[in-house]
């Protein structure tokens, strides 16, 4: 096994386990705050796999410039780069409402535990 | 022409951040901007569709990048019927809420005009778009600006209804992105028609986990069944119209995307029994559920699940007769529901608790909105002479034709579940008499609320009556989302076309 399937599998084994950690803390954790880290922590994960399916050994950036003609075998991908932009800018809106949210549910409740917010059926 | 496709998508995102500079200069300006962007945005839609319908698929390329390497816009005879009856509904909801918080709260008013921009842009731009990545950015502009509407009352528990919404939101947001990401490493490509002409080289594993990953990442718009936990939630928290919005504008939007995934990215044809069971736990557990509420909006929300479950079953069915009998539930329930919402929140307008026996006899007290809500709950149950009636109708012959009897049969018994719950608001309107104790003072409502509200009157009772003025764009966009090749020359062939 050569190293670039070596840090490929470390790439995508890093990832899939950051998007567990989330969901576990998505799903368990009775904290606001916490579930909106967990949420942070799967956007991470999936930004990480976004960034790995690009991923060439020694490769450069995707530019044509004199010179480097003959590089397109070692450009990497820009795709997965434009897309994991939009993705982390998207995933920054998403917490920034949350956390707005949050702090609305602050004042109605004065707490952060979700056990203590259940006006609705959850 | 008088406009490409792209303005639909455009002008309202234009509109929303002009919206608070114009609010400086003169204050009504907030409130008639927005209207003036939804009806030119529907007379463009129409105008579009017309064309489409009579002479080719229009592929818009974004950049001059043309198909598969840039984004490219698809309107055809099924997303310009969807995005007409989208915009339209856009429209509907702005005159029932033209006078929203008018005089109160300027700065509440002009959030919700802002978001209500953004919801048909995004909206919209889930059904036109060609693109599975910028569906994911559409997807996710509607489920923001929901959000953001869904917790619109600071007062009620509007924001845990929106926190709610928004954990599930972005848990399938993140699904729908490793299913991209999963489509994007085997095929290398994000564009429909592309990734629709290739799949055969992609593994079938892989075809299975990406097509579960699309389906738990779509399914929070589309309410499916286990995904719908927030619908409840938000339809009761949010003001009256944004109910409306949601199951007008951003169901549809969340369906259509679901279809297209299945009819065309994954090019699946004959029965899908993914689609038929999903469709049949969705509208079992959502109308028994319905069956059991004493909040109106909420029995309205399941309800509107319920619908959705229907229009999956039938387009699980495969043939052109599902297709089409899916079509029109979803045009029927796009009309009829915003209204039941729309008129259901004047009835309840001064309720504190919006419980349904608080509107005990109110029919006599507001005796046309009361008919209206009475039109409406007839109308999505099914009776005749009314739309609901024709939709279910062909719901019923298309599983005939393939000697489905297990869906008739839940037609049939859902049909009479849902009267069964109706009936029980339409009995307190009408039949009990008005009393001080539970109910509450009716509200005078607005003219601009009633005009919408006789303006879907009329249409539910004209497509009841005349239900052939539907039926051919109905079967056009069947024709549409059935054939995948003819969707794959038109956006992979075609796509400079429009150019030149």
């Amino acid at each position: 096994m050569d190293t670039t399937e070596l840090i490929r599998i470390g790439v995508y084994g890093t990832s899939i386990l950051l998007i567990l950690i989330g969901l576990y803390a998505v799903l368990t954790k009775r904290s606001l705050i916490k579930i909106i880290i967990g949420l942070s922590i799967i956007d991470g994960g999936i930004h990480l796999l976004l960034i790995g399916i690009g991923y060439i050994k020694d490769g450069t950036a995707p530019i044509f410039s004199p010179g480097s003609e003959n590089a397109v075998a070692r450009m990497v991908d820009p795709v997965p780069q434009a897309l994991v932009l939009t993705a982390i800018v998207i995933g920054f809106g998403v917490t920034a409402v949350a956390l707005s949210l949050v702090i609305r549910l602050y004042r109605h409740h004065n707490t952060l535990k979700i056990d203590e917010i259940k006006n609705l059926k959850w | 022409m008088v406009g490409s496709p792209v303005f639909l998508i455009a002008i309202p995102l234009l509109a929303a951040f002009l919206i608070p500079l114009l609010g400086m200069v003169w204050k009504e300006l907030v409130r008639i901007v927005p209207g003036l962007v939804l009806a030119y945005l529907t007379f463009l839609s129409a105008t579009l569709y017309i064309d489409v319908i009579n002479s080719d698929t229009i592929v818009e390329t974004i950049a001059g990048w043309r198909a598969p390497w840039g984004i490219d816009l698809v309107f055809s005879p099924l997303t310009g019927f969807l995005s007409t009856i989208m915009t339209f509904m856009g429209f509907i909801v702005w005159l029932y809420s033209y006078r929203f918080k008018r005089n109160v709260e300027f700065e509440a008013a002009k959030k919700y005009f802002i978001f209500l921009m953004l919801l048909v842009a995004a909206s919209v731009g889930i059904v036109i778009t060609g693109d599975i990545f910028n569906q994911f950015v559409f997807i996710e502009i509607t489920g923001i600006s929901a959000y953001a509407l869904t917790a619109f009352y600071t007062g009620r528990n509007s924001a845990e209804a929106a926190f709610k919404y928004l954990v599930m939101g972005s848990l399938s947001a993140s699904a729908l992105l490793i299913a991209i990401i999963i489509v994007y490493a085997q095929l290398g490509t994000l564009n429909m028609a592309e990734i629709a002409a290739n799949i055969d080289n992609m593994n079938v594993e892989y075809r299975i986990i990406a097509m579960i990953f699309f389906i738990i990442g779509i399914g929070v718009e589309a309410e499916i069944f286990p995904l719908n936990g927030w619908a409840p939630d938000a339809y009761t928290e949010a003001p009256g119209p944004v109910g409306g919005a949601f199951a007008g504008i951003v169901v549809k939007a969340g369906i259509y995307a679901m279809v297209r995934m299945m009819f065309t990215l994954f090019n699946i044809s004959g029965p899908m029994q993914i689609l038929i069971i999903i469709g049949m736990i969705t509208l079992i557990i959502a109308e028994t559920s319905a069956l059991r509420q004493d909040k109106l909006k909420r029995m309205l929300a399941y309800s509107s699940i319920g619908q959705m479950g229907l229009v999956l079953v039938a387009f699980g069915m495969g043939t052109q007769a599902g297709v089409f009998a899916a079509l029109f539930l979803m045009l029927n329930h796009a009309i009829i529901k915003p209204m039941l919402f729309l008129s259901g929140s004047y009835l309840e307008f001064n309720t504190k608790n919006k419980y349904i026996k608080e509107i005990t006899g109110m029919g006599k007290k507001m005796p046309v909105v009361s008919a209206i809500f009475v039109l409406g709950a007839l109308a999505i149950s099914g009776l005749p002479p009314f739309s609901g009636f024709w939709s279910k109708l062909s719901v019923l012959t298309a599983a005939a034709d393939e000697n489905m009897i297990l869906i008739i049969t839940l037609v049939l018994i859902i049909s009479l579940v849902e009267i069964v719950y109706y009936f029980r608001v339409i009995n307190r309107l009408f039949f009990f008499d008005y009393d001080l104790e539970i109910s509450v003072e009716p509200h005078k409502p607005g003219w601009n609320g009633m005009v919408a509200l006789f303006v879907l009157a009329g249409i539910i009772l004209f497509i009841g009556f005349y239900p052939s003025s539907v039926t051919g764009f109905l079967d056009l966009a069947a024709r549409d989302l059935m054939d995948t090749h003819d969707y794959i020359n038109n956006v992979l062939q075609l796509g400079q076309s429009i150019i030149q």
